[in-house]
Formats: C-alpha cells, structure tokens, sequence
C-alpha cells in the first residue's frame, strides 16, 4: 500500500461509526499488553482464535513476519534429550502424509515416503534462517518513538507537550519540527499535516478513500497497519480496555490515533513495501543425496513415486515444526492419560487431614504440594489464586489501585490496607521509613535528570553509590538481612481489611451475602471436603526478583500480576467469621468449631512460605501451626532443591538470585507448562508432574447442574490457555512474540521494553525465561492439555453451550480428553466439535497397522 | 407533543436502539456509540435468550467476557440512524441483533 496520493480534497465514503467499527475489528489483531507492574500472559494470537491454528499460526506470520514453528535445529535437540518420543514423532508424521498408505508408499526399493518425511525431520542439512532482532523500518521507528514520549508514565525528564489533546493531535502538532519525519515524507508530508482532519476518525475515512483501498477491504487495511507495531498498539488496548479512567485520562489515546497517523505516512509515501518473504524450501537435492537416489532411478519408477517425493522435498520447515509440535504433544497425551485412567479406578478412603492447603493453580504449586503431601497427613486443593474475591486494593502510600483478580473480570469491590491489628505502631514505623526511602529516591531522580544538577549529583553521590553497588554485588542477602533487622516486614505490620473508613465509621466492604457466595464458591468449585481439618490454609503466591522488569510476570496471573497472599487473607477472614459459618451452615456445609483458617503465600522463587497473621491464632491451634511449619519448611527445601537442579545451581543460590540486582533467571516461572487438570487430587497425587500441570480441584458428585464445571473451563482454563499460547509463541518466535534478550532490554515509559533504544514495545517473555544459557530451548512449545474428570454427558453441554470453548477445542488451540467417572473410558474433543476416538486410539491405530 | 392522557405534559419523540451482543464485543458498540455522538447508554449485563445457535447462556460467575450484553441507547433519528449504519457493518462480522424503535420521553435535554 505504498503510494504517493495526489493532495486534493477527498470525500469520505464511510461515517465515523463505521470507520468506530471497522477500527475497532481491526484492534483485534492485537491482543492488550499490560504494563509492566502487573504483567500478564496473554496470547499473542488471542485475535486470531476463530481460526483453525495452524491456519492462524500461518496467517499471524505473515501478518507480523514471524516464524511458524521452533526452528528444526531446536526440535532435533528437544527430540536429542527424549522430550519428543520416536514413535509419537513417526505417527505424526504418518497423520500429516495421510496415513499409514501413504506413509508406506515406496519411493525407490527400501525408502518409503516415511523414510523422506524423518530424514528431513532429523537428519538432513538445515537451512540458516533468521535469527536475532529484525530492525524496524523508518516509519515504524517514528511512530514507536512518539509513542514511547506519549505514553511516558513519568520515566521522561520533561513531559512531551500537547499530551491531553490525545495520541494523533499531540503528535500532528509536533511533526512539523521532527527532521526523521520531514526526510521521510518531503514536502508532500508538510502539506499533508496542514490539510489532514484533526479528529483520527475523520482523517482514517479520507485516507481510504484518498488511498482507494477497494471496498470491502478497510478492515484488513486497517489490521495490517495495527499489526505493524503490535506492541505499541497492544498497549492502546490495554489502556482503552483494562487500565482504570485515570491511567489514560492526561494522555488519551484510541486505535483509531495510531492507524491515522500510519495512514498519514501512507498517504505521505514514507512507508516502504514489506521485505520479500523467504524463497519456499526445496530439499530435493540433499534428500536424494541421503539417500542415494540418481536421476536415471526415476525412469523405472512410477510418477506418484516421484510426486511423494517432491511433496516431501518441498515440505518447509513450518510443516516439519508442526509435526514436531503435534509428536510432543502425543507423546505427552498419551503417557499421561493411562496414568490418570488407572489412578481413577483406585478407590482412596477418606481420612481426616491434619491440615488443608489450598493453593493457587499454577503449575509452580504442584512440585510443592508433592512435596508437602509427603511430610505428613496433608490434603491439598487448587483452586484460582485470586480466591474467587474480585477485587481491588488500595493499598497504604500507594497511588493507584491494584487489581487482585484475573483480567476476564472487572473489580467489584474497593478494598483497603490498614494496620494490621495490635501493630500499629510498627506500621507507623515502617510507613515512616518507607516515606523517607521514597522521597529520597524522587530527589536522586530529579537531581539526576536537572540540567544544572546532574553532574554536580554524580559527583556528589557516586562515591556512596559505588559502595551500595558492591554490597549489591558482593553481599545482596547479607544487604537484605540488614534491612529486615531494622524494617518491620510489611505483610507482618499492614494487611487487608474487610472495613473501609470514608470518615462515617468503619463499614463491612463486603455484605453478608457477598460474603457467603465467596465462600461457597471455593466449597462448590473445589469439592473441598466437609471434613474439615483442624487448619484450613489459602495459600497464595509471588515470586522474588530484584532489578527485574519482569518481576510481576512471576507473581499470580489470576490476582492480575500480584501475589496473592491479600487475597487469602481476606478469604480466611471472612471464612473465620461466626455468621458466615451460620450462613454456610444454612445451606449445608457446616464448618465444626475446631477448624481455623488461615493466610499464606508461597514464594516460588525460593519455596519459602510466609504464613500471616500468626498473631490472631488461638491458643489451642498453636501446635497444629508449629508442626505445619515444621512441614512447611522441609517440602520447601525438598522443592527448592528439585528446582535448583533444573536451574543448574544450587538450592542455596536461588536464595541468592532473588535479591541479586544481576540475576536474569531467579526462577523458570511457569516454563514447562503443557496441561490442565480438573478434577480430585487423588487422580495425580501418586504421579510426578514435573510441574508442568495446572491443577484444578473439583468434585464431579458434588456438581449436578454442572456450574462449578463451567466456571472452571471458561475462567481458569482460558488463563492457562493464555499462559500456554504465551509461552509457546514466546519460543517459536522470541524476537516476534517474546521480548528476546534481557541484557539488551531498555525500559520504556516505565511500562514496557524495548530492544536496544527504540522500536516497538515488546510483547511476550524474556529469551531468559525460556531458552537456557547456550540457547537450547528449555520451554518445549506445545499447546494446552485439558483433562476433565467428569461425565462424559457434562462435559459435552458444557463446551457446546459456551461459545468460548466450542472455539478453543473446536480450533485445536487446546486438546479437550474426559476421563469418565463411571465408563474410566478416556474421550478425546475432536476439532469437529463431536467427542471422538479415544484419547490414546489414535496413536495405537497407527501403531497397529505399521 | 402533547395528548389527553398526559395532560400538559410534554413529550418528545426520539429513537431507541437495542444492541444484543457477545460480552466480549461490548466495547466495540461503545465506540460506535460515542462516535455517532449518543450522549449515554444503559447497558444490561448477563443477558441470556435463544438464538439461530441454539440457546446463549448467561455469564459465568469468573469471566465477564462470557455470555450476552444488551444496550439501549435513545438519541435523535440522525444519530440512531448513524449507529445503525455501523452496526449494519459490524454484524458482517460479528454475532448480534438491534432493534430500532420510536419513543416519547419527558427531558429530551437528557438525551443530548
């Protein structure tokens, strides 16, 4: 679409509501990119779900330029260390041929069409294609860098003028003084700004027509100027659509600003045609190499001889990644199915625990609950880590709102930090220091970024700061116990409160029926037995990491990039209240007076486990606590040890790492994820998942209408979903959909980074949170398991009335297998949206006839 | 306008639109609406009802992208009209249903 366009004045052909509209579809080809401080997994094919995935897979490359699958040198190597089976690999490549016909169609004497396929996938020279970080073009570079002087939360010296008039006006008034812009777009750029509508809807309705872009073809027009920089254009929707009013309010921005100032530089010529597209593979010569193969065998061979093998030969390498992908994932599938089938006919006795946890669902948590569960009579449940309270909390000195609660969800509730009880005045000490710390730091900033001051701050400040780098540096945890000693923890003296104080007296911010459908929310969704331990436990969690702008991805998705212990805490209150029992009691489950809950959260970074408000404990629970402690300690040091050895280091170095200023990998975060389990512990308990599955507590029997069920796939499944196609694509393409190398990153605007200084936002994980250190892939990219104990019957209603999973399932962007709790039969969802074969048939069929 | 039921009281006709669509679409008819230039809108969460495929249930009780939402919004013909015409677009694409239709309210300066 790049042409010089006559300037003389053009009619719009569409009215603003239908430019609103058709801006509005094409924003879709993005998905929101939340900030930093609360980053979350999205998917970053998330608009291109109601397509088939490979389908999607293929047309999102070529929208954005980005590589279809892992490179084959990294799959050889996954296949090298046993993370693909041999044979799942061959039955993968025997579906993607046709079937086991086709795949033993002879080529020449003792070489099968199969034999072509697994030389290309194994054996054969590969191709050098892309690596590293693609350069933006000149027009993309100028748009990303008013967007990153817009979009500044403060991280800027001097604010950029104009700012309130929103995205597109501020910078029309700014181009005319911008040199990159006037050596883009010449004389014909100075003209343009003087006659362009100042209103974004008005101006994208003249360019189409100015650009005679063909009826019916705005919307993908439009989408493929979004996709340009998607995160830069990620991040308009996340402030359009997620981020509270006074976020966006002194910078407004839409969809609609950023598409008209691309189609300002279309019109003005600036925008340079897309690079060619790779020349299509052709491994013809190498294959007939391997095999010996000679131009004079064709004589004698049949024409569909040499069909097959120029089919093969002409494979590319996004198809060959596609079999490795689906042989991963077989092999997963089908070694893990038989295992859950046969623990599903075990009958287990129901005994009475000495404590109850429930955790949150990550994958992180399963390792530990292992772990837990080994150290004594303990039961433990997963459930989402926001504890079904959909809140957001203001917390103390802090100057906006953070929201605890996934973002398929909009706060409903307000809630406040406080003292915590009977520590209020070490409350007031921490406050103090933290006051002090804060203010010190806004001089350091301003003194550092004043023209007249930041040599004279260097000068003055440098020694001092060389001193604190080296204790960073040489002694960060002997640092960190200095400050504890002198600093109140602050989970010990502030904490959540179920009171807010607008001056009229101490309110509840929940009511009682609130209340009692946040408790019976975890009972109903979870199965949590009625024979309730002497101690209930919430376990939240976070992650630890220091000088880390992915910090928040290590922390709780489900409490929107935040640990989660606030959100126990206030659970357990409200579960510890007399007349929420009574309530409870009144609609059938009764909690005996001997049982307590209580707090905690997890820090999967070094498996520590801070239980709160120790405080409150009544007496006679004190030992129960004391020995759940005891417990407590040894699974994190069991589990810490687990991990380190996956991490190369020891256990007492992720101490070390998560206060490190200089570590780039405290912790592999949720890499390795590759399924989500509903159903009861006792299904996987006796297994070692690796920590590669989410878990998710629920009760078949104790949910007849199927609710708690619906709830599970459409909330806390679609997050996994998220998380999984964050991770996968974040491998696939790290350049495209990761953020690649983190000590090439610069923070931008305080809510982003960028590779090297400019350029798009960049939208998925870190090379560092996937690759390992010699850049071997230690995320193996494979989309989401789901496995479902429950009726076969449930199952089916429940995806067939709820668009969201019809789609997911129905696309293959997740595999959907029900373990049947009467039959034990396995069912596998089909992508036609029927229950098909059984889970683990199709791989035998193929077994059988080979 | 003013008629023996109402007494003196006076009326004044606009238009009404109803928007049925995916929770998930919701900010798309948003846009719309601001960019037509409608001053306000009521917007009926959670809505449930039987369609061409089959019967839409309400939300789900963690995700409020699921299910149906229903806004009504009243403004002069001109702008209910250019709504309209952006919907017309919009369901080329997107699931959904409006209902256009004449109403009388009492303070047409609330509708502005």
């Amino acid at each position: 679409m790049n042409m010089m366009t006559p300037l003389i004045a053009v009619e719009p052909l569409l009215s603003r509501t239908e430019v609103a509209g058709l801006v509005a579809l094409a924003a879709r080809r993005v998905p929101p990119i939340w900030p930093l401080e609360t980053a979350i997994a999205v998917n970053p094919l998330a608009g291109y779900e109601k397509l088939p995935f490979e389908t999607a897979v293929a047309q999102a490359a070529a929208h954005m330029h980005a590589r279809q699958s892992l490179p084959l040198l990294q799959w050889r190597q996954l296949y090298r260390e046993g993370k693909v089976a041999h044979k799942a690999l061959r039955d993968a490549a025997m579906q993607k041929l046709g079937g086991i016909y086709e795949a033993m169609a002879p080529i020449v004497p003792h070489v099968t069409q199969m034999d072509l396929v697994m030389a290309r996938l194994l054996h054969l020279p590969l191709r050098q294609d892309r690596y590293g970080v693609a350069e933006p073009s000149p027009a993309a570079a100028l748009i990303a860098k008013w967007c990153a002087a817009f979009f500044d939360q403060g991280q800027a010296a001097s604010a950029m003028p104009h700012r309130a008039l929103g995205l597109y006006r501020a910078v029309l008034a700014l181009l005319p003084y911008d040199e990159a812009y006037r050596a883009l777009t010449g004389a014909q750029g100075q003209q343009l700004l003087l006659s362009v509508p100042r209103d974004p809807l008005d101006a994208i309705a003249e360019a189409l027509v100015a650009l005679q872009v063909p009826a019916g073809q705005e919307e993908e027009t439009l989408a493929a100027l979004v996709a340009r920089l998607p995160g830069w254009a990620g991040h308009i929707r996340w402030r359009t659509e997620h981020a509270d009013p006074d976020v966006a309010a002194p910078a407004p921005a839409t969809m609609a600003d950023i598409v008209a100032l691309w189609l300002l530089l279309e019109r003005s010529g600036a925008c340079a045609d897309a690079s060619a597209p790779a020349s299509p593979t052709d491994a013809s010569e190498a294959l007939a190499a391997y095999f010996h193969i000679t131009p004079d065998m064709w004589d004698s061979r049949p024409a569909a001889a040499r069909t097959r093998f120029a089919a093969v030969a002409h494979m590319q390498e996004a198809q060959l990644g596609f079999i490795f992908m689906t042989a991963a994932e077989w092999g997963y599938r089908n070694t893990l199915v038989p295992q859950l089938q046969k623990m599903a006919t075990q009958k287990t006795a129901p005994r009475t625990a000495d404590a109850q946890l429930i955790f949150c669902i990550d994958v992180r948590s399963e390792p530990f609950r292992r772990a837990l569960e080994a150290q004594g009579a303990y039961e433990t449940l997963g459930y989402a880590g926001f504890f079904g309270l959909p809140i957001a909390l203001h917390k103390l000195d802090a100057a906006r709102r953070a929201r605890l609660l996934p973002v398929l969800l909009a706060p409903q509730h307000d809630v406040a930090e406080a003292p915590a009880q009977g520590r209020e005045a070490q409350a007031a000490r921490y406050r103090m220091h933290e006051a002090q710390i804060r203010h010190s730091q806004n001089l350091l900033d301003s003194a550092k970024s004043g023209t007249a001051t930041a040599f004279a701050t260097a000068e003055a400040t440098g020694p001092l700061a060389a001193v604190v780098m080296a204790a960073r540096t040489l002694a960060p945890r002997w640092l960190r116990k200095v400050r504890d000693a002198y600093v109140p923890q602050r989970t010990e003296v502030i904490a959540p409160s179920l009171h807010h104080d607008h001056g009229q007296g101490a309110k509840s911010c929940f009511s009682r029926a609130e209340k009692l459908g946040f408790a019976l929310s975890l009972f109903k969704l979870t199965g949590l037995s009625q024979n309730l331990a002497r101690l209930v436990v919430l376990v939240g969690h976070g992650g630890s990491a220091v000088n880390n702008p992915y910090a928040a991805a290590l922390d709780c998705g489900a409490c929107g990039g935040h640990a989660g212990g606030s959100n126990a805490r206030l659970l357990a209150a409200i579960l510890n209240e007399s007349d929420v029992r009574t309530a409870l009691a009144e609609k059938g489950i009764k909690i005996p007076d001997s049982s307590y809950f209580m707090a905690a959260e997890h820090n999967s970074t070094t498996d520590d486990v801070v239980i709160f408000d120790q405080h409150h404990v009544p007496n006679s629970h004190k030992a129960d606590l004391d020995a759940l402690k005891r417990s407590l300690e040894k699974a994190g040091a069991h589990n810490r040890t687990a991990r380190a050895q996956k991490l190369a280091r020891t256990a007492e170095d992720l101490h070390t790492g998560a206060v490190h200023w200089g570590e780039v990998r405290p912790e592999w975060g949720l890499s390795g994820n590759a399924a989500f389990l509903v159903g009861p512990r006792s299904l996987s308990q006796s297994l070692d998942l690796e920590g590669r599955v989410f878990l998710h507590s629920y009760d078949w029997q104790n949910d007849e209408d199927g609710t708690a069920l619906t709830t599970i796939l459409t909330a806390p499944m679609v997050v996994a979903q998220w998380i999984n196609c964050q991770y996968l694509f974040s491998t696939i393409d790290n350049d495209r959909y990761g953020s690649g190398d983190k000590t090439t990153q610069n923070i931008v605007g305080g809510i982003g980074v960028v590779q090297g200084n400019g350029g798009d936002l960049r939208v998925g994980l870190p090379q560092q949170s996937l690759f390992r250190d010699d850049g071997t892939a230690y995320h193996v990219p494979q989309r989401l398991l789901t496995l479902v104990y429950a009726p076969f019957e449930r199952v089916r209603k429940i995806v067939e009335t709820q668009d969201i999973l019809s789609r997911l399932f129905g696309n293959n962007w997740v595999t959907l297998v029900v373990i049947d709790p009467h039959s034990g039969k396995a069912l596998r969802w089909r992508c036609d949206a029927e229950m098909g074969a059984d889970a683990t048939t199709a791989s035998a069929l193929y077994e059988m006839e080979i | 306008m003013t008629n023996s039921y109402y007494g003196d009281l006076k009326l004044h006709r606009l238009k009404k639109i109803e928007i049925v669509v995916h929770a998930e679409d919701h900010l798309l008819v948003e846009d719309m609406l601001k960019a037509a230039g409608v001053g306000g809108w009521t917007m009926i969460r959670d809505v449930a009802g039987m369609g061409h495929s089959g019967f839409h249930q309400g939300k789900s009780i963690f995700n409020d992208q699921s299910g149906l939402v229903m806004f009504v919004g009243i403004a002069g013909e001109k702008i209910i009209s250019e709504v309209a015409r952006g919907l017309a677009r919009l369901f080329e694409k997107r699931p959904g249903v409006t209902f256009l239709s004449d109403v009388e309210v009492m303070r047409s300066d609330y509708f502005a």
